[in-house]
């Protein structure tokens, strides 16, 4: 409602809430809970190219252990607060459980916190935030950290055994069968479904491009990224970004996935190495402690969709994530989509109507890359650090399409300055 | 003190008749102004507290009111539908004029100050200031420029077809009449919008704003580079701020805090009182020009409240 958009621009709370309670002023100026969820800090190292890139020789923990180091050091938190950690990986075996608890111990938090790994393919660093915020809210901690990482230079999608042990009936039928498709076939079937032509994905994997190179080059990510050395280097930014990238060359590079197909590996997010990691709090935990709250965590909702168009998983998520909290898509400054693929991303930017000026408006994993279990975590700290740089009280929404057919959304508030 | 209950209805601005001492109107607004209908309230202070003389209700809600100055039976009201109501609070039913011509919510409506002329001016957040002449009903003049909602609009007390506004563009615009296609003068004023604006009494020069950034700053439209004051103290935007007819350097300020604050800029610390005597955002104050020392403010928690505070008093 537009007048009351106008009120809650002019009520950006200040130190804490107004005293007293059961009050419109308390209403619009900030409804606050001490129970509310926040995101106190959040950082994740530079995003390098699988295989051939500045992260090709790292171990997973080796990145992973960094942002943990990185993200408790800006804080000033004792690492022995932490309740839980989670984190969120796709490749590796079991979710990466025992490299995650050397990364832990190497990062400097003591064995007697104890941590986990979740896997909902491209969503899991995401899960992994909402995981700890569960936890959090069903009161079995007060503090966690949420990260992401993957290493694709270390393993593949590709891999045989990536598949796991699975009956013969999963070849009897179609919706079991669908969930077996290399995703490049899932965004030709999208696009073809879905009619979003190899111009449309093209441009809109150059606009990726063009923002990421853009935002590198005014250091917009030095509050986000923690350089990280290997091989004697010290990296400090995404490796992928190509900022001379025109149409023309896009319009060069073959269909990767099917004959003449629309989907290549210019206009597809990239194989990544990475790691991100978020810490989130009770809010009244938050407060007692003196940390800063970059966000609060408004809603979630994540829910299934056909295996063989996977990438439609935003279009249906965003709209329950917003049901969930109240919210329109008008009160929503800015939207991190995963761009899997351009054809998917595209397809549902279209589909909600979402503005262009909103969408990543820093580039996505077209021209960052995709480090499967890192990327709904960088997505966040992505998210919220571009808000915080807007300063206003505004909202924000992470979201991704899933393989195996189903798509996340969690929306954000940042409270403003 | 003296208080009224405006029922149901969340007050948003209220101004002293200019010629009857004890009368003042007040608007209101059903569900805080967001939507539903707005209502004018005519009060009268007798020794039993603040009596209705007449209510009048509006379509839409009810954002500013502006007795006239040549009249005591006149009083303007700017609604949310984009227009101004001229009702005569001796004749029941409904206004004697509805005037059109903004776009969006008027937010702002002042008759002029000084003699010789019959003018009113009028805000807009459809980003346009009018000037309209109440015995023709016509707009004389839109002034355009301002890239947001325009929040206030003021007569200068001294210098006459003189009015400044502010605005959500964070910008104080003063205009002239004698050339209104243009702002006079565009100040950026504070980095956040700026919600009221009021002139110095005593110093044709001095023009103050209230902003969203919680900041009252005081402009010598000579210089108006920078600022030559700033006052801190409310923990919220500054809704409203109304410099005193009686003493250079005295403002008083209505916040979304919930507080009035009394100022005197001309002292080292010049926040001089706090009153709390609201319980939501308090949207409309005023001297009375004929009791010295006499504050009436509205407030969404419904209460319309008349009162001596002890910083204003005569002998202090």
């Amino acid at each position: 409602m537009d007048r009351l958009q106008v009120l809650l621009r002019h009520v950006s709370p200040g130190n804490g809430s107004l005293p007293g309670k059961d009050s419109m002023a308390n209403e619009i100026a900030s409804p606050m809970s001490d129970s509310d969820v926040v995101v106190v800090h959040g950082v994740q190292t530079p995003i390098g190219r699988a295989k051939r890139g500045v992260f090709k020789d790292i171990m997973p923990d080796e990145m992973l252990s960094h942002v943990m180091a990185a993200v408790l050091k800006a804080t000033g938190l004792p690492a022995a607060k932490l309740g839980d950690i989670c984190v969120g990986n796709v490749l590796q075996p079991g979710a990466g459980v025992l490299m995650a608890r050397i990364a832990q111990i190497n990062s400097g938090i003591p064995e007697s916190v104890p941590i986990y790994c979740v896997n909902r393919q491209c969503s899991s660093g995401l899960q992994a935030c909402m995981n700890i915020a569960g936890g959090i809210r069903n009161g079995s901690y007060d503090i966690g950290l949420a990260c992401g990482v993957e290493s694709m230079s270390h393993r593949s999608v590709a891999d045989p055994q990536s598949i796991g042990d699975i009956s013969a009936a999963a070849f009897d039928q179609d919706a079991t069968r669908d969930c077996l498709l290399p995703m490049g076939i899932t965004s030709e079937n999208v696009a073809e479904r879905f009619g979003v032509s190899r111009e449309k994905q093209d441009a809109f994997a150059l606009a990726s491009h063009h923002k990421a190179a853009r935002a590198t080059r005014l250091h917009l990510f030095q509050e986000e990224i923690v350089p990280m050395q290997s091989s004697g280097v010290l990296v400090e930014e995404d490796e992928g970004i190509r900022p001379n990238t025109t149409m023309e060359t896009l319009a060069r590079i073959p269909p990767a996935f099917k004959e003449n197909g629309t989907t290549t590996a210019g206009n597809s997010s990239q194989l990544s190495d990475g790691a991100a990691a978020v810490l989130l709090a009770r809010r009244g935990t938050a407060n007692a402690l003196g940390l800063p709250v970059l966000g609060v965590l408004r809603s979630f909702a994540v829910l299934g969709v056909p295996p063989a168009v996977m990438g439609i998983g935003p279009a249906y998520a965003i709209p329950a994530a917003l049901k969930k909290c109240g919210l329109s898509l008008d009160d929503i400054d800015i939207f991190e989509v995963n761009e899997a693929f351009a054809s998917q991303a595209v397809y549902c930017a279209e589909k909600l109507g979402i503005p262009p000026h909103k969408l990543n408006p820093n580039g996505g994993a077209i021209a960052i890359g995709h480090p499967l279990g890192c990327t709904g975590t960088r997505q966040v700290v992505s998210l919220l650090h571009e808000l915080r740089r807007r300063k206003s009280r505004s909202h924000g929404v992470v979201s991704m399409c899933i393989g195996t057919g189903m798509g996340a959304a969690a929306v954000f508030e940042y409270p403003g300055h | 003190m003296s208080e009224f209950r405006t029922e149901a209805s969340h007050g948003y601005s209220v101004q002293f008749s200019p010629f009857l001492p004890q009368r003042l109107a007040c608007v209101a607004c059903q569900h805080y102004g967001i939507a539903g209908s707005g209502s004018l309230f005519i009060l009268d202070i007798s020794t039993h507290g603040l009596k209705q003389v007449t209510r009048r209700s509006w379509g839409d809600g009810l954002f500013d009111v502006a007795w006239s100055e040549t009249s005591e039976r006149l009083v303007l009201t700017a609604s949310g539908d984009g227009r101004l109501q001229l009702w005569d609070v001796t004749q029941p039913g409904p206004p004697l004029q509805v005037y059109l011509g903004h776009e969006r919510e008027v937010y702002s409506v002042h008759w002029s100050q000084t003699r010789g002329e019959n003018l009113v001016a009028s805000g807009s957040w459809d980003g346009s200031a009018k000037v309209w002449d109440v015995s023709s009903s016509e707009c004389l003049f839109t002034c355009r420029g301002h890239e947001a909602a325009v929040y206030s609009s003021m007569w200068s007390p001294h210098i006459p077809g003189c009015f400044a506004t502010s605005s959500g563009d964070g910008t104080l615009r003063v205009w002239d009449i004698k050339n209104p296609s243009f702002a006079r003068l565009v100040i950026p004023a504070h980095t956040s919008e700026v919600l009221s604006c009021d002139w110095c009494k005593y110093d044709e020069h001095l023009v103050l704003t209230g902003a969203v950034d919680r900041s009252v700053r005081g402009w010598d439209l000579r210089q108006a580079r920078r600022h030559v004051f700033e006052l801190h103290g409310h923990d919220y935007a500054i809704r409203r701020l109304k410099c005193s007819p009686f003493q250079r350097s005295v403002l008083a300020t209505c916040s979304y805090d919930r507080s009035v604050r009394f100022w005197d800029f001309a002292q080292a610390n010049p926040l001089v009182q706090t009153i709390e005597h609201h319980s939501e955002f308090v949207c409309g104050l005023d001297f009375n020009l004929h009791i010295q020392g006499q504050m009436a403010d509205c407030a969404w928690d419904e209460m319309v409240r008349v009162y001596q505070p002890a910083c204003l008093s005569p002998n202090t």
